[in-house]
């Protein structure tokens, strides 16, 4: 019962919330209620064991029996992490919007909480359908969040973002019934369940676009590489950061956006092995050219959120390259610079959002010489930058690092390339801060430096746990990694034929399962 | 030839005859009290007897599997879904009604009077296994419609809306009749079991038999909006007074739709020399789900936006009926199609619904920027009318969602491969114009428009649709198994 808690508490805190009268109490009531779910996401470490690949604390029952879909949750060594990652940044999020959001406060907090429970869903979600449904459902509150709480643009950009995500889903859709028809072919049973996915021996024909497994892989990719967004499908991403409040960002850039590269690892990759070797090489290649692109563009951006924006798709690049690296080191980097990315370019947005409440402004131009005026805010972007440039210590050297040693293993020139985004990443960053901190004090910076710019306890007490993970993260990387090893070495060593074995159940196919085998079976006859 | 009626053919029947008795009652209560209108609680409550009647009629009808009336009618799991589904939208249409500004005239009587004989010829066109008795069905559905949506006081558009929809129904009724007319004189009968079997083989050996079956698909094709017979259906959605445009968005779709199955259900696309027919089919589905989305991007008015995007709907239940027709397990495309209607009557109840309770004088039409502010000022019907949307758009995890997946599993389980994905496509295309409204009615800053006072029975019908719509899409198994049991055996 542990993921099924887990996963609706907050929309139930949501419910009681939405009961609560007093404005007053309703943000410390919804920080409480965070907070509470981030110990209780605490208690996973305590029934997961990391020595095992398989899916652990498996929670089935049917849902629509018919057509073998079931309520199926689980959780392995891949999945953990981005629960994890979710349930801290919820609380975060939360108390660092504290001044940000002053209309609507109740439906602001209502939203958050729902979001998070239809991230936690798509985490440890493992019937596809019910994935989907997660999936979906996720687009909605984000919908909201960007739509009303917004900048001028907010509704272009909030449409963009849904229609954007939703066209690529639905071609999911499309390739989920096709799985689940195929499980029903060579299963015996209709089935939407990861696990039986696996199973399923998928024809594919090397070079031929139209052979099945290569539609469908397509047709799943599509999806996550909307949502990533890798660099074609990217455009959306600036216009929906640049226009969201501050935690809608951090939320967008910290979590949802790993949704996409956990798709790719937990979909794409194992369920269409042939055709993901096979094609590699697109997804290398995007990779590349998103870290390459990303960099160059944000270097050039004259707005700090928009750079920062920029620099996700730089990062998630990296990402896409270490999961197509199909080894131990690139896999487990890409989960790592996961993390990473949803940490530094979450406090990022954060901090670019506490000068902004202060200033009304995000041009570079218009700052500089904000060291001196505000010296611990500069203390702390500064620590960031550091982990967003992949300095030795923090968090993003380890994740870089073990991405591009598993890319020269198996695809020297891409990680040729990929090594120059090291440099730009460096050059971009480092430039902004140059230009923003340092050097003489720019309109803004005089405007308002009786105003105090400098954070505030609040402000410092959101940025602390972040600070802290950065370094933590970056000098004990293996405390991280120990618990999601058995996993990756499952998926890298098996590859080509993949299984998840579910822990703590009998082998045989639930009960529903056997039910369902029986009925088709009659209805056969 | 002697006729045997038994009195469990009259049983059978009884949800029309109740229909058709209670829609009596107000009728000749005012004929015996010239010029003195009766109270529309009172023709309400009498209304609502009769449907009470006919729904628990068509309850206890569940589970028959049999024909009456010496074969011209069928009752089995189709016949009671349909039932259940006409009485619960006439039922919705009527409370809706009772407080629109457009319907609760002088005339209030003689509208319910016209709305349950419309209920009374859906019915029969659901239940009718000869094709004569379904053209009767269409005849008293229709007949009904064109007057009822005549009656509404606004005086242009209406009208007009009435008189179009009349000499082109007409025109579409005549074509079925021609097409029946061919059926008959090559197959000898006009019984829709017994043509499914020979129909896969006449349709290839007799080209006049073809013919016949075409006719009659593009005169039903008339009623439900398939592309390009569609083009009727904004104007008429937008002229009538917007109850009666819900009534007849959702029943008429659920009859029709019902009787198209049956007729698929003749294996007439399973002939030989069926592909031409089963492309055209392909074909019209694509081009009605391309034709109904990207019209209804275009519009500013709401009720014109909801009937545009109803062809389109209409084009994906038709992919379910290809589906159903075509192949082996025609089961699942039958049952794809029940559950879809069964949602697409409530989702559409509820947005007519939402739009009837903010109109203020007849005649005119909420613009989708008329929404501004919504939210703020009435946040359950903002909340309502967004889940009824967002369940338009197929967003998980409402039941429009799952009546796609289901429609969408039975196309590809049938190989149309393509006109799924076209499916897919044109329903990202939908998405961005069900999401407008959303848009102003949260995101738009102005000030709100005021809702008329009162109208408590629209608040009602609004929110249970709503919520139908989120707890029928979460615990569709039930529903979906009950469905695809009634059906079972059709195919």
């Amino acid at each position: 019962m542990l993921l099924t808690t887990l996963v609706f508490l907050p929309l139930f805190m949501a419910g009681v919330l939405l009961l609560v009268p007093n404005e007053k109490v309703l943000k410390p009531m919804a920080l409480g209620f965070a907070l509470v779910e981030f110990v209780l996401s605490l208690a996973l470490f305590l029934r997961f064991d990391p020595g095992l690949a398989g899916l652990q604390l498996v929670e089935r029952s049917a849902w629509i029996r018919s057509a073998g879909i079931g309520y199926f949750l689980g959780i392995d060594g891949i999945s953990l992490w981005l629960v994890l990652l979710t349930t801290f940044l919820t609380p975060i999020t939360i108390l660092g919007a504290w001044s940000a959001i002053t209309k609507k406060v109740k439906a602001f907090l209502i939203a958050m909480l729902v979001l998070e429970t239809t991230m936690l869903g798509t985490f440890v979600a493992m019937d596809a359908i019910l994935f989907y449904t997660f999936f979906e459902a996720s687009l909605l509150p984000m919908y909201f969040i960007i739509g009303i709480w917004g900048g001028e643009r907010r509704i272009y950009a909030t449409l963009k973002f849904f229609i954007y995500t939703m066209v690529g889903s639905l071609f999911m859709l499309l390739g989920i019934i096709a799985l689940m028809f195929y499980a029903q072919d060579q299963l015996g049973y209709m089935s939407a369940s990861l696990v039986d996915f696996y199973k399923l021996q998928i024809p594919f024909v090397a070079g031929e676009f139209l052979s099945t497994q290569t539609l469908l892989f397509f047709a799943f990719s599509l999806a996550f590489a909307i949502k990533v967004p890798v660099f074609p499908f990217h455009t959306w991403l600036p216009d929906a950061h640049v226009e969201a409040p501050t935690p809608g960002s951090v939320i967008l850039a910290g979590v949802m956006l790993k949704m996409g590269t956990y798709g790719l690892l937990r979909f794409s990759i194992p369920m269409f092995p042939e055709a993901a070797s096979y094609f590699a090489w697109i997804f290398l290649l995007i990779g590349v050219v998103g870290i390459i692109y990303g960099a160059l563009v944000a270097m050039v951006q004259p707005d700090i959120k928009k750079l920062v924006a920029y620099s996700s798709v730089s990062h998630m690049g990296y990402v896409v390259l270490g999961l197509f690296a199909f080894n131990a080191y690139g896999i487990s980097g890409g989960l790592y610079q996961m993390l990473n990315h949803g940490i530094s370019t979450g406090a990022l947005f954060l901090l670019v959002g506490m000068i902004y409440e202060r200033t009304h402004s995000r041009e570079i131009a218009r700052y500089g010489g904000l060291a001196s005026a505000a010296p611990i805010f500069t203390i702390l972007f500064m620590i960031i930058t550091l982990s967003s440039i992949a300095v030795p210590m923090t968090n993003g050297f380890v994740g870089e690092f073990f991405i591009l040693l598993g890319t020269f293993m198996s695809a020297k020139g891409y990680a040729l390339f990929a090594v120059t985004g090291v440099v730009l990443g460096a050059a971009y960053m480092l430039w902004m801060v140059k230009r923003v901190f340092f050097g003489e004090k720019g309109e803004l910076v005089k405007k308002y430096e009786s105003h105090g710019l400098d954070v505030n306890w609040r402000e410092i007490l959101v940025m602390a746990p972040l600070v802290v993970l950065v370094f933590w993260m970056g000098l004990f990387p293996n405390q991280f990694l120990r618990w999601s090893k058995a996993s990756i070495d499952h998926l890298v060593e098996n590859r080509l034929t993949y299984e998840l074995p579910v822990v703590g159940v009998p082998s045989n196919p639930s009960s529903y399962v056997v039910q369902r085998a029986a009925s088709a079976s009659k209805a056969g006859e | 030839m002697t006729i045997n009626l038994s009195v469990i053919d009259f049983i059978l029947i009884s949800p029309a005859v109740a229909l058709f008795l209670a829609s009596l009652l107000p009728l000749s209560l005012k004929a015996f009290r010239p010029n003195r209108e009766t109270q529309p609680t009172t023709v309400i409550l009498w209304a609502l007897v009769g449907l009470v009647a006919s729904g628990g009629m068509a309850i206890a009808n569940f589970g028959v599997s049999q024909t009456a009336f010496e074969k011209a009618l069928v009752f089995d799991g189709l016949s009671s879904w349909s039932s259940i589904l006409i009485v619960v939208s006439t039922a919705f249409g009527l409370l809706l009604a009772k407080e629109s500004l457009a319907t609760n005239t002088k005339q209030f009587s003689e509208l319910v009077f016209l709305i349950l004989n419309a209920a009374a010829g859906m019915m029969l066109v659901a239940w009718s296994n000869d094709l004569i008795m379904l053209f009767i069905g269409i005849e008293v559905m229709s007949l009904c419609l064109y007057l009822a949506v005549a009656l509404s006081l606004e005086q242009r558009l209406a009208k007009e809306a009435a008189f179009k929809y009349f000499v082109l129904g007409s025109f579409a009724s005549a074509i079925f009749l021609y097409g029946v007319a061919f059926i008959f004189g090559t197959s000898g009968n006009t019984f829709l079991l017994e043509l499914s079997e020979v129909g896969s083989e006449l349709i290839s050996t007799n080209r006049l038999f073809l013919f016949g079956v075409v006719m009659v698909v593009v005169g039903l094709a008339f009623k439900v909006s398939i592309f390009p017979f569609h083009d009727w259906t904004p104007d008429v959605y937008q002229g009538s007074a917007t109850p009666v445009t819900a009534f007849m968005a959702a029943g008429v779709k659920v009859a029709v739709f019902v009787s198209f199955l049956r007729v698929m259900a003749t294996q007439i696309l399973n002939g030989e020399r069926a592909e031409d027919l089963i492309f055209a089919l392909e074909w019209l589905t694509v081009l009605t789900m391309l034709a109904g989305n990207i019209a209804a991007i275009l519009q500013s008015s709401v009720k014109r936006m909801l009937a545009y995007s109803s062809v389109a709907h209409s084009g994906y239940v038709l992919m379910g009926v290809l589906a159903a027709g075509v192949g082996e397990q025609g089961e699942l495309g039958a049952s794809g199609v029940l559950y879809y209607v069964l949602g697409y009557a409530v989702m559409t109840l509820g947005s007519f619904g939402v739009l009837s309770m903010f109109e203020k004088n007849e005649g005119t039409d909420l613009e989708v920027t008329d929404l501004k502010g919504l939210a703020s000022r009435y946040p359950i019907a903002a909340l309502c009318l967004s889940l009824l949307l967002l369940s338009l758009a197929g967003i998980p995890p409402t039941v429009g969602f799952f009546g796609k997946f289901f429609l969408f599993s039975a196309a590809l389980k049938q190989g149309f491969f393509w006109v799924a994905v076209w499916g897919v496509l044109s329903s990202a295309i939908s998405v961005y114009y069900y999401l407008r409204p959303i848009v102003y009615m949260y995101m738009a800053e102005g000030e709100p428009l005021q809702a008329p006072a009162g109208r408590q029975l629209s608040k009602i019908v609004v929110t249970v649709c709503a919520i139908l719509v989120v707890v029928v899409g979460l615990i569709s198994n039930p529903v979906y198994d009950a469905i695809r049991k009634s059906v079972a055996g059709m195919f």
